[in-house]
């Protein structure tokens, strides 16, 4: 049987395609990239070693601090509004909703889908207040609040952001909850019910700690995502106001591309996968423990 | 799948190792592949804006019509890249020594700037002796252009005045004079404010009409050399002087010169403003004359407009004849392509290219109308007029900065408007990004 | 267990509802009052947004900037639609589309799911490692791979095809597709492999005939999965497409916006209804196995 299926020339034709294009457009350029952290400049101008200037500075550059707190902040507060969000819909669509949550299932997933530039655009609009005060100004004005300037300020600009990116994922996350939610066997449930748990109480001693695998993973797999924000921010506020609203992949970006500073753009770059590979360390060895008992 | 995790950690060593010798190799093998320029050009390949079309659509008249020979020989072949992603692609053509045979030269000058000091760019200067056009391309573009690149390496497709647009009728309603001085400027603002008018529409989102004012402001007070100082390292913009300038903008935000929510108000929102009487004064490059000469947009009627340069300031160094000019997105021209039939192309742009904009796309170039153009709309005579009457240009705020300073004054423009960063902090941001 | 719920670890909810109680009809509406306000309201969010959107496709230039947001259009002429489909260029951006997803998707499949199908099913040294270097995948920033991809590409003479595009699509979703199928082939009880190697059958064999039509399902969602990665993306598409008549709709959305940063609303919300109502109506077709896959994935 060993023979069979530990025949080397099936393994290779079998793996060798995947393995050959990915290695050679992820990885070779993964590296490749690395290797221009101890290198100043851009193909252009050409470029001189510099050791470990590129990597020092970013322990001593204002934006690099500004950018990471930001990213930080925004990946902490979208994963715990997306989950908690998507935690509450979930449970509605379980407990509440039951048999007719299917259409309501699928038209709150639908902003998922959407391209990021289209709902960008969309939320511009809904918080404008020049030339016309958007959906949102408007709805504060029929309450007798004055309108807002949402996108001036970095606090409010935040919000939107996140306000946009939880429109956009609730769905999501709300289905991936469902799906733990639903696995939870009915018995378990039906017991705790005739020992006298309800409602609330249900909920926090029986339901919750069922779901917490599944809990867990969303909540690394929206770190993961959110840590790598990009296309959301660039269409809706392009970092701004000024510099508040810029994550590291965006300065990173702007660094390499629009400032032509290559080394330096690979050095945040490394900095944001050191980032992201804890994380997903993180997801690796919890996705073992928890989540392949089923 | 247990089995396998925990050989990982004692296999992954040798692989990246084995990976990392693939890259080396591969880096050493494409060092050896360079150089694909320098083999003579099959198309006349154009790398256009996408956002800007005049440009292509010039050329394409011009192929169809007076560069018909020229076409046969070399054809004309455009392709475009939507402005965000203009100096991305260009660093990657110009890394390879692709570039293409004409191209737009991106949102920095430093872009072109680092291409030539690389020896990719065309000297159009000397070209345009060699082909005896040197008079194609006017006076007052040569010098904007030398004082931006410090040498002729770029096609002025465009020359733009820049200064402050004024509502006739308002202003005439409200008994109010075109300024003249900056404090004359202020005293209007208040005029119109009292009439309920915004004084002066500006684009707050864009932070680049914010810093344009800054510019303007320098270059009155301290005269026409002042950004080249800062540019030289011989002064700092959080020198005294220069945050004045920034405390000068900031003062009209504070007043609520820029009317509300100037942070958020976009470039089409400023000037639908204008041209529906919402505001009195508007601060733009002639390229708006298209939007004035179109009675769709335009509502206020273009013989309403009044154009006066940017006012001075009193006991500055500068003057107001000093107008601020710019060359739009000018075009850059790859030197390993260029050969005789790209010759005959340059010729035939040099000698009709400035005509045929006026004629067709009503652009203002920086190439001689040799052929008059009849039936110019009045305030487009006007503003050439006024270009023609101009003894010395002055360029805008960031025009002598790199890419990342640029950026760096752009994006913080709005705040600085809207008071949301103070006129030192904002000077000392851009500062530390200019590196000197 | 049935092979549907082998490929596709999410279980349907159908076998798991309590029987409904049954109560008098009055106080059956007013109990479900509050369901209808609470769904109401959701819907309101996702719906109205979309409704709105639809309403300043029809609008014009003037109107967006001169009457209020709320307002409908004056008059219901398609003009936007032409506007963006010809000035726009969208009938070529929605064909490129077309032309660098299907390929990509196609080859990512085929290409991630004999990798876990052989990372998984099959027995040999090293696969562990070669696992953690696809996974290595998810987590490296796209930016990274730009420049390298780019300077590659130009050498290779791909640059000004859609090649590019292709080539990087089909990487990028290789890891995540790989983890997937390994994910779900691990969730098939091995003896079923064994059993059929055992009766003689060849290891293609046994990945055509038994292996292949145990995951169909999970493909199909994957594929899903890839699908709006791929249509979706911005970034990959603006570095690659050199050409005008190479660009992807995604980045022809930003073709609206003029070189001084003027905005012609009417066609970009045309433009925009078109990508997203195109959207919308594929999504609608295969709702069921979007959601599935895209949360099977990340759930395992």
């Amino acid at each position: 049987m060993n023979r069979v299926l530990g025949d080397w020339r099936a393994i290779t034709i079998l793996l060798g395609p995947a393995l050959l294009v990915y290695t050679l457009v992820m990885l070779v350029p993964i590296l490749w990239s690395l290797g221009y952290t101890v290198f100043e400049g851009n193909p252009i101008t050409g470029f001189t070693f510099v050791g470990f200037d590129n990597l020092a500075h970013l322990f001593t550059d204002p934006r690099v601090l500004e950018a990471l707190v930001f990213t930080l902040k925004y990946a902490f507060v979208l994963t715990v509004l997306q989950v908690v969000f998507g935690y509450l819909l979930s449970l509605m669509y379980v407990f509440w909703l039951r048999r007719a949550s299917g259409l309501v299932r699928t038209l709150v997933f639908f902003p998922v889908v959407l391209p990021t530039v289209a709902v960008a655009l969309l939320f511009q609009k809904l918080f404008e207040i020049v030339p016309q005060n958007g959906l949102v100004n408007s709805l504060l004005n029929t309450v007798g609040i004055p309108s807002v300037d949402w996108f001036s300020s970095p606090d409010s600009a935040f919000w939107v952001i996140i306000m946009m990116d939880v429109w956009r994922s609730m769905g999501f996350y709300a289905v991936l909850l469902y799906a733990g939610l639903v696995d939870i066997p009915e018995e378990t449930l039906e017991s705790a019910r005739l020992d006298g748990a309800s409602g609330w109480k249900l909920v926090r001693h029986i339901v919750i700690p069922l779901s917490l695998p599944v809990l867990l993973s969303s909540i690394i797999f929206s770190i993961n995502g959110t840590l790598k924000v990009f296309d959301s921010i660039l269409a809706l506020t392009n970092g701004g106001p000024g510099s508040a609203t810029t994550p590291l992949t965006l300065y990173m970006y702007q660094t390499s591309f629009t400032y032509g500073e290559y080394g330096y753009g690979s050095s945040i770059a490394l900095l944001l996968t050191i980032l992201c590979l804890i994380v997903t360390i993180f997801i690796f060895r919890s996705s073992r423990r928890d989540l392949t008992k089923g | 799948m247990t089995t396998a995790a925990k050989n990982v950690r004692r296999r992954v060593v040798p692989v990246a190792a084995l990976i990392g010798a693939g890259t080396l190799l591969l880096t050493a093998c494409s060092g050896s592949g360079d150089g694909s320029g320098g083999s003579a050009p099959t198309e006349f390949s154009y790398l256009s804006l996408a956002e800007n079309t005049a440009v292509q659509d010039t050329l394409t008249g011009l192929s169809t019509g007076a560069c018909a020979t020229q076409q046969e020989a070399l054809p004309l072949s455009i392709t475009t890249q939507p402005q965000a992603g203009i100096d991305q692609q260009l660093q990657l053509l110009g890394g390879q020594g692709a570039l293409p045979v004409v191209f737009a030269a991106g949102n920095s000058p430093q872009v072109i700037k680092d291409l030539d000091s690389g020896g990719q760019v065309l000297d159009i200067g000397s070209t345009f002796d060699d082909l005896g056009i040197a008079d194609d391309i006017i006076p007052a573009a040569k010098s904007t252009i030398e004082a931006l690149y410090g040498s002729q390496i770029v096609l002025p497709t465009e020359f733009n005045v820049e200064g402050i647009w004024y509502n006739k009728k308002i202003f005439a309603d409200n008994g109010i004079q075109a300024p003249a001085t900056w404090d004359d400027l202020l005293a209007a603002s208040d005029s119109l404010k009292a009439a309920g008018v915004t004084p002066l529409s500006t684009a707050g989102k864009d932070g680049w009409p914010v810093t344009r004012l800054l510019g303007n402001y320098i270059y009155r007070t301290l005269g026409p050399d002042a950004m080249q100082k800062v540019a030289d390292g011989e002064a700092k913009l959080t020198d005294p002087e220069y945050v004045a300038a920034a405390q000068a903008v900031a003062d009209l935000g504070a007043a609520g010169d820029f009317g509300p929510s100037v942070g958020s108000i976009d470039y089409t929102t400023a000037v639908n403003q204008f041209v529906n009487g919402e505001a009195g004064m508007f601060y733009m490059g002639s390229w708006i004359l298209s939007v004035f000469n179109d009675p769709a947009q335009n509502k206020i009627g273009a013989e309403n407009i009044g154009f006066i340069p940017f006012p001075e300031v009193e006991g500055g160094g500068g003057s107001s004849d000093q107008l601020a000019a710019n060359i739009g997105v000018p075009l850059g021209m790859s030197a390993s392509a260029y050969d005789e039939k790209v010759g005959d192309w340059l010729t035939c742009i040099g000698d009709n290219f400035g005509t045929d904009s006026l004629k067709n796309q009503g652009v203002i170039t920086g190439f001689t109308v040799n052929t008059p153009v009849a039936d110019l709309p009045p305030l487009t005579q006007t503003i050439q007029d006024a270009a023609a009457a101009s003894p010395e240009s002055v360029l805008w705020f960031e025009a002598l900065f790199n890419a990342k300073a640029t950026s760096t004054s752009q994006t913080n423009g709005s705040q600085l408007a809207t008071g949301a960063l103070s006129p030192a902090d904002f000077m000392a941001k851009v500062q530390a990004d200019l590196g000197n | 267990m049935s092979s549907t719920a082998l490929a596709t670890p999410v279980r349907t909810p159908t076998d798991v509802r309590p029987p409904r109680r049954r109560s008098p009809r009055g106080r059956r509406i007013l109990k479900a009052l509050p369901k209808i306000i609470v769904i109401g309201v959701l819907l309101i969010t996702v719906v109205y947004p979309l409704f709105w959107l639809l309403m300043g496709s029809f609008k014009t230039q003037d109107e967006f900037l001169n009457s209020p947001t709320w307002a409908l259009p004056e008059t219901w002429t398609f003009d936007n639609y032409i506007e963006a489909w010809t000035t726009g260029n969208l009938g070529t951006y929605v064909r490129n589309s077309i032309l660098a997803t299907a390929p990509a998707l196609f080859l990512t499949i085929v290409f991630g799911v004999a990798a876990g199908f052989a990372l998984e099913v099959m027995v040999w040294k090293g696969r562990g490692v070669v696992l953690l270097a696809f996974l290595a995948g998810i987590m490296v920033p796209g930016q990274m791979i730009l420049l390298p991809l780019f300077t590659i590409y130009f050498k290779t003479g791909l640059t000004g095809s859609l090649l590019p595009l292709i080539i990087t699509y089909t990487a990028i979703g290789l890891p995540l597709t790989v983890f997937m199928m390994a994910t779900y082939f691990r969730s098939v009880p091995r003896e079923i492999f064994e059993a059929a190697t055992l009766d003689g059958a060849s290891i293609f064999r046994t990945f055509r005939s038994i292996g292949f039509p145990l995951v169909k399902n999970a493909i199909f969602t994957v594929a899903l999965v890839q699908f709006f990665f791929i249509w979706n993306d911005l970034l990959i598409a603006l570095t690659f497409t050199t050409r005008s008549d190479l660009r992807t709709i995604q980045v022809g959305l930003l073709n609206f916006t003029g070189q001084f940063g003027q905005v012609q609303y009417g066609p970009t919300f045309a433009a925009i209804c078109i990508n997203v109502f195109g959207t919308l109506v594929l999504y609608l077709i295969l709702n069921q196995r979007v959601m599935k896959g895209l949360t099977a994935g990340a759930v395992k």
